[in-house]
């Protein structure tokens, strides 16, 4: 229960922010937060809640995974990449050949999702393949 | 005498067909609900205990780390036992950005190890 105590402005902006399925597990000295978020500041907000908390994430006793609902099948991502343009690839793995690129700042549509880090995407040309999530933002 | 006789036969025959017929009416009928078994006990609420967390195992952590890592150049991964040990070097401005990456990989634990320029 320590470790709830000392995330507890996490575990409440969770709550408030009607983050939907949210788990709260203790396991060995490591504090498990899962759950999914309305849009992407809500997770934003709440990784800079665990940033202050734990200055720089150096504790080791957290692992929270926060995925962003309006992430789905359908909806139109843009390419947040620093500033490169984003791979494509024939397959969900950096293994993977690559088949095309998607301009840094241009839009895609998700097709659909293998895991929380591979994306089915189309860009505008109609060039199918995978995508790093990372980059990929919904507004 | 042959007429008793036939008489007890009868009324052998009525109280046998009796007893056939009641036997039947408390048969109980098939169902597939088992409507009439008190389950009460069966259905109670189990105590509410959490799942355990999923851990991924090293071979899938290997190569999620593999691909969240990549565009870090300077960042140095290893995964041991579910755990990712991280040294090397990364901006603080895209330390949450390889974290949140690393994170979803459903980790048993991260040990941020980084030298943050």
């Amino acid at each position: 229960m320590a470790l709830q105590d000392k995330y507890q402005e996490l575990i409440n902006a969770a709550k408030t922010s009607e983050v939907n399925n949210l788990q709260v597990r203790e396991q060995q000295n490591v504090l498990y937060i899962d759950g999914v978020a309305p849009t992407g500041q809500v997770k934003d907000n709440l990784w800079s809640i665990y940033n202050k908390i734990d200055p720089d994430f150096r504790s080791g006793d957290l692992v929270m995974n926060i995925n962003v609902s309006t992430m789905a099948p359908g909806a139109q991502a843009t390419v947040t990449t620093d500033s490169s343009n984003l791979n494509i690839r024939k397959g969900p793995g950096t293994d993977q050949p690559l088949i095309g690129k998607a301009a840094h700042g241009s839009t895609v549509t998700l097709v659909s999702k293998t895991n929380d880090q591979w994306w089915l995407i189309r860009t505008a040309n109609g060039e199918e393949g995978y995508a790093y999530a990372q980059y990929l933002t919904v507004a | 005498m042959k007429l008793t006789d036939v008489k007890i036969l009868f009324v052998g025959c009525i109280l046998s067909t009796g007893v056939y017929f009641t036997s039947c009416k408390s048969k109980p009928k098939d169902t597939d609900t088992g409507s009439n078994i008190d389950t009460t006990a069966i259905t109670a609420p189990a105590p509410a205990t959490p799942a355990p967390v999923e851990i991924a195992a090293d071979d899938s952590l290997t190569a999620g780390v593999k691909d969240a890592t990549k565009d870090y150049p300077d960042v140095k991964a290893d995964v041991s036992n579910g755990e990712i040990t991280l040294t090397g070097e990364v901006k603080r401005s895209r330390l949450a950005n390889l974290l949140m990456s690393l994170n979803s990989l459903k980790p048993k634990k991260i040990n941020n190890q980084l030298t943050i320029k």
